[in-house]
């Protein structure tokens, strides 16, 4: 296959998988210009081990996979914005402005809220989670033990049943 | 809220971003076309300033023990070869943790991938070990024969007692500066700044990652 024809296979599976990369990002990052350099990070990330993609995993897994670790590492960096020498384009996503952040819910906005306030890792398992991932494909991107991944998504999950329901009794 | 509902809000959010999030296929195909950087490309213009500095120093350094050998102080032709032999065992490590650190499997699993990136960030606090270790020669490097021959009690002690609190601050250094004491005071006075924040950020990430692979399950 020419460069080309895998630019264009690419392409096509980011577009497939537009959204796992925006709530990522999301998740990650509060300051939207930081959101924007997450994602092309992430985009970037993924076209270098394009060539490597291996099809014993779904592309969302191996997606999931890149997309998370790139956003756990550029949590430590020092410098966010424009690492790479190299200019990159402009923005990857566009937002049709529909009023989306008025018409989510309560509810929505402190799940979001949540997210983002959890440590990185437990961060992953929960997006992770919500994509509703099987605990076996959620371990073999983690790189946990079944069994692990329940305990520790049932963790989460009690905290967050305690926050909704310390917000129902406030 | 039972599972259910949070799986919902979730879903709901979904259907809100297929409905409003587009794509911007040309600057996707246009990351396509970057070519992948080298090695020095990629790191900011600081660190390779430190980086190059660092070789010239060690340069410099080796020129001038080998041109004054045959009329130097023997205080100084030691105490700049402990000098530059920490310097370029600094310098050695720093160019190979940025190989191993490029070299890394991003797709493989987050555990295991972020074990490996931080452990080996958190690891440049070994080159402020050694350089803390120079600290001694410092106070060694023009010190002379004649000192000692002919110079009173106090001319001679002083360096000597200045030269034993730098040996024993190094030493100090040397053994507790790693991840455990990452918490005291004066560990984190020593490295205050923001150019350390990514070594303490990992750091604080293994801590986690140690943490949760001793979670135990529940049965």
């Amino acid at each position: 296959m020419n460069l080309v024809d895998t630019s264009g296979q690419f392409v096509g599976v980011i577009e497939n998988h537009k959204g796992i990369l925006f709530k990522i990002a999301n998740s990650f990052c509060q300051n939207s210009e930081d959101q924007k350099d997450l994602v092309q990070e992430i985009v970037l990330q993924l076209w270098r081990s394009f060539s490597n993609y291996s099809r014993e995993f779904k592309y969302s897994t191996w997606i999931y996979r890149i997309a998370l670790n790139v956003a756990i590492s550029y949590q430590r960096r020092e410098h966010r914005r424009k690492q790479n020498t190299q200019a990159l384009p402009e923005e990857i996503f566009g937002v049709a402005d529909t009023g989306m952040a008025d018409s989510m819910n309560e509810h929505l906005l402190l799940l979001q809220q949540f997210i983002a306030e959890l440590k990185d890792l437990d961060k992953a398992l929960m997006l992770l989670y919500l994509e509703e991932k099987s605990q076996k494909e959620i371990g073999e991107i983690m790189g946990l033990s079944e069994s692990n991944v329940a305990t520790k998504v049932g963790r989460i999950k009690n905290k967050l049943k305690q926050k909704f329901l310390s917000l129902k009794t406030t | 809220m039972e599972d259910n509902d949070v799986i919902n809000l979730w879903k709901s959010y979904d259907k809100k971003l297929e409905e409003t999030l587009s794509l911007n296929r040309k600057n996707v195909t246009d990351i396509t076309k970057i070519k992948v950087g080298s090695l020095i490309s990629s790191m900011r213009p600081i660190k390779i300033f430190t980086l190059l500095v660092g070789i010239i120093w060690v340069i410099l350094v080796d020129v001038l023990i080998i041109k004054l050998y045959p009329v130097a102080s023997p205080f100084f032709l030691i105490s700049a070869t402990v000098q530059v032999v920490l310097t370029k065992i600094a310098v050695g490590v720093y160019i190979y943790q940025l190989i191993l650190i490029r070299q890394i499997d991003i797709d493989a699993s987050i555990l295991s991938t972020q074990k490996r990136l931080a452990g080996l960030q958190a690891s440049t606090i070994w080159i402020t070990r050694l350089l803390f270790l120079q600290l001694p020669v410092w106070t060694t490097f023009f010190w002379s024969r004649r000192m000692f021959e002919t110079g009173n009690t106090f001319l001679y002690a002083l360096p000597i007692v200045i030269t034993l609190g730098f040996t024993a601050a190094a030493l100090w250094l040397f053994l507790n500066i790693k991840i455990e004491n990452r918490d005291k005071k004066w560990f984190r006075l020593i490295f205050d700044g923001k150019e350390w924040s990514p070594v303490l950020k990992s750091m604080d990430l293994l801590k986690e990652i140690r943490e949760y692979q001793n979670e135990k399950p529940v049965a």
